[in-house]
């Protein structure tokens, strides 16, 4: 019984002398579970916390390979109801000594995306302050699209013209022929066909008396 | 034998009411009219609207058609043979229309780009691009918003100043190509291809105006908008500048003064009735501006109550995190109550805080009123931004600015062309090569609008190419046409009655008492303003800053009014001295 008051004791002694926020190895964490998942939100309870501890030690251990990071190297202090805390990690080659910020920041960078899908989180609702988030940048394709579309509207206008100025250009040369042909038939049609253009005396109407009878 | 060729004609009086109803009805009805409506007391602002349109809207409008269709020639050729010595008032309405023309296509160039911008997964001013190291987006757009980052620097690459320039925007330039291709595939054949187009350009935009009300009025807080844009203000009808805006507004709406009017009724049948469809264009055009500012205000209202509840969602968030408090205990609702007892309760750590502590508040978002390309292309596109499947919004709306700018556009380029196409020297060239010519030349000048101080220019051409000229060249073609040439009794020839009372009252006496009123105005206020200046984009700051013309833009202002306005002496002084001249034997017609 008194073992286990002294264990329990030195343990968080250990924590209470260790962890504090604002330490030059310390980051703050903070989850906004019902902002990413409404209703679907779990709640934040120790056995989350484990799993988040258990993530920090896996993202540890990729980045500094051959060091087997464990949950009890994962310190954590200060929770609020607000669900955020800070952390430290303890080294595993020599427990009383923690890692440099820097070293946390850049695993977290690399492992970011798995320790965000372990809470159905995203870089925006699961924040390290001090750690900001690589944007994804965006998609840039080959050709811009909006030079498609227009190449495409271009060719439309474009070949509507041709067709009109074309329609215009043979329009006008049909006229001109029809005018032509009409100019050269009414030539001959103006023509009386024959010789004596005065006519032909008829004399059975006329009278050979030079006086009127009355 | 085609020496006396038959004027063209429109095919039906159907296509002269659509040409006109497309012509008249423009980007004004839906960027400037919303905006007036707010600045003026909202439902109230439409008793002087209405007054001005019975004063002086239907009358003028009336009197431009029938010049036209008396005369049966464009601008130049019926005032000349109205007195030789007036010829001067149809030149200066041409140079006018060509000033329109050259800045006119622009916005619909603009209008391209952003459609085909929108054909994109994630629209291009929804987000802002990434700066280099990739943490944050880039400073111009942080301090900005992403759309207004979009038009100004990817759009336009606005210059800080009109001083300042560099070369063309290449993308500005294809799409300014674009719209006056366009164009002249609409007019390649006069009014034959002219009045076909009407058909869709009148029209269309009616029915995307009809899919946005519906979209609307549906969305979230529209409602807000909407109510705060009727109810009226009655106390704004006191102040005088609410009444010559509604005049101003119902003046440059209808387009009067440029000679487009004057050109399409050209092309009338001498006995067409034309007193009907003078009303019927003017009420239609009025009715689409009080349509328009409907689906206006709704998307203003959603786009204020959007803000505004991002506003509270930021507030909270920063209590939120500050105060270590549970994500359920402050909502939207409460957050104001938890401001106030978080102050009460933990002043200094409020203190700590207090400087990034927004305040919410509706009213001044919806007051935030915005006009012209600033509306059409910032507030409108961040409003599409969060409607759901934008892109299907976008590809609509924009498409609408472009027929509402075409259909204005036909009437501005035959403003042009009708009156060149009248003078017997250019009578031998075909149509489709003096269109094509036309175009050409507006296009090449039009360019320089597209270089990085273009915007300046444009604004500067906006704000004073046509507005002072307008008023002047319709108070002249007033008074001289009911006082001197005595138009009534060519309606009576044309029409088979005499003008009604109401006509005779208006061109007597009321319109151009009113026009003369606006022309002093203007000169006040002109006087009064001190040095023009205009809106130049900071990049630094992420807005726009009023700043003064330098010398040789307050002379480009002077030199733009002044060409069109002194047409009309020195052509009257023209034809006097042809006319003292014994050899002088012009004909004119």
């Amino acid at each position: 019984m008194l073992e286990k008051l002294l264990i329990l004791l030195f343990a968080s002694n250990v924590l209470a002398q260790v962890c504090m926020p604002d330490a030059p190895e310390a980051y703050k964490v903070r989850l906004s579970i019902k902002t990413a998942l409404g209703d679907q939100a779990y709640t934040w309870n120790d056995n989350e916390l484990y799993l988040f501890r258990a993530t920090l030690a896996f993202a540890m251990r990729n980045y500094l390979s051959g060091q087997l990071f464990d949950v009890s190297n994962i310190l954590v202090c200060n929770e609020t109801e607000r669900v955020s805390f800070w952390f430290m990690v303890k080294s595993v080659t020599n427990p009383t000594t923690l890692i440099e910020k820097q070293h946390v920041e850049n695993a977290i960078k690399e492992s970011r995306h798995r320790i965000n899908s372990a809470f159905l989180l995203t870089d925006q609702t699961l924040e390290f302050l001090g750690i900001l988030p690589t944007l994804a940048s965006p998609f840039v394709p080959a050709t811009p699209p909006w030079l498609i579309a227009f190449g495409v509207v271009m060719g439309v206008v474009g070949a509507g013209i041709v067709y009109f100025l074309v329609a215009a250009v043979v329009q006008r040369k049909r006229k001109k022929t029809l005018d032509e042909e009409e100019e050269a038939k009414g030539a001959t049609e103006n023509e009386i066909a024959g010789e004596n253009l005065d006519g032909i005396y008829n004399t059975s109407f006329s009278d050979d008396e030079k006086v009127t009878e009355m | 034998m085609e020496k006396g060729a038959a004027r063209a004609e429109w095919d039906s009086p159907v296509q002269f009411i659509l040409a006109c109803v497309s012509y008249a009805v423009g980007l004004g009805n839906v960027w400037r009219f919303p905006y007036l409506c707010q600045m003026h007391g909202g439902g109230g602002f439409l008793i002087p609207y209405l007054l001005m349109l019975f004063l002086e809207g239907v009358p003028l409008f009336y009197l431009e058609l029938a010049i036209g269709q008396k005369m049966r020639q464009g601008s130049i050729g019926a005032w000349t043979a109205i007195s030789p010595y007036l010829g001067g008032v149809g030149l200066a309405s041409v140079v006018t229309s060509l000033y329109l023309c050259l800045y006119y296509n622009i916005i619909n160039g603009w209008s391209f780009w952003y459609l085909f911008h929108s054909f994109q997964a994630v629209l291009p001013w929804s987000t802002c691009p990434l700066s280099a190291n990739r943490t944050e987006p880039l400073e111009e757009c942080r301090v900005a918003t992403p759309t207004q980052y979009f038009f100004y620097r990817e759009t336009l690459n606005i210059s800080p100043n009109i001083e300042t320039n560099g070369g063309i925007h290449t993308g500005q330039a294809l799409c300014l190509l674009l719209a006056w291709v366009m164009t002249y595939l609409f007019i390649v054949n006069g009014v034959k291809s002219t009045g076909k187009v009407v058909y869709f350009t009148a029209t269309f935009p009616y029915i995307v105006l009809t899919v946005y009300l519906i979209r609307g009025v549906t969305l979230h807080g529209a409602v807000n908008g909407i109510t705060y844009m009727f109810t009226p203000k009655m106390e704004e009808l006191a102040n005088p500048s609410t009444w010559i805006n509604a005049a101003t507004q119902i003046f440059f709406s209808l387009g009067l003064g440029f000679g487009s009017l004057i050109a399409f009724s050209s092309y009338n049948q001498y006995n067409n009735n034309f007193e009907r469809q003078a009303i019927i264009v003017s009420l239609i055009n009025s009715g689409t501006s009080i349509f328009a500012s409907i689906v206006t205000f709704a998307v203003y209202g959603f786009k204020a109550t959007v803000n505004y509840e991002n506003c509270l969602d930021r507030l909270r968030l920063l209590l939120m995190n500050t105060f270590n408090l549970a994500e359920d205990v402050i909502s939207q609702d409460n957050v104001l109550d938890w401001v106030e007892k978080l102050n009460t309760s933990y002043p200094l750590e409020f203190a700590q805080i207090a400087d990034k502590v927004e305040t919410c508040d509706l009213t001044k978002e919806l007051s935030t009123a915005v006009e012209g390309t600033g509306l059409a292309f910032i507030v409108y596109s961040e409003a599409i931004t969060n409607m759901p499947l934008s892109q299907l919004w976008s590809v609509l709306y924009f498409f609408m600015l472009l027929l509402l700018g075409m259909g204005s556009m036909l009437g501005n380029v035959t403003a042009i062309i009708t009156p060149i196409k009248d003078f017997k020297m250019f009578s031998g060239i075909s149509e489709e090569l003096l269109n094509g010519v036309v175009c050409i030349f507006c296009l090449l000048l039009g360019l320089g609008f597209t270089t990085p101080s273009g915007n300046y220019w444009f604004t500067m051409f906006n704000d004073y190419g046509a507005t002072f000229s307008l008023l002047f060249i319709v108070l002249f073609e007033v008074v001289t046409v009911s006082y001197i040439y005595g138009i009534k009794r060519y309606i009576e020839d044309m029409l088979g009655h005499p003008p009604n009372w109401y006509w005779k009252i208006m061109w007597g006496g009321v319109s151009p008492l009113l026009l003369i009123a606006l022309l002093i105005f203007y000169i006040i206020n002109y006087i009064r303003g001190g040095t023009p200046t205009y809106q130049a984009w900071n990049q630094e700051l992420g807005q726009a800053v009023v700043t003064e013309y330098p010398v040789f833009g307050q002379v480009f202002i002077a030199l733009l009014i002044v060409s069109s306005v002194s047409c009309v002496p020195m052509t009257a002084l023209y034809a006097y001295c042809r006319r003292r001249r014994p050899s002088a034997t012009a004909v004119y017609t």
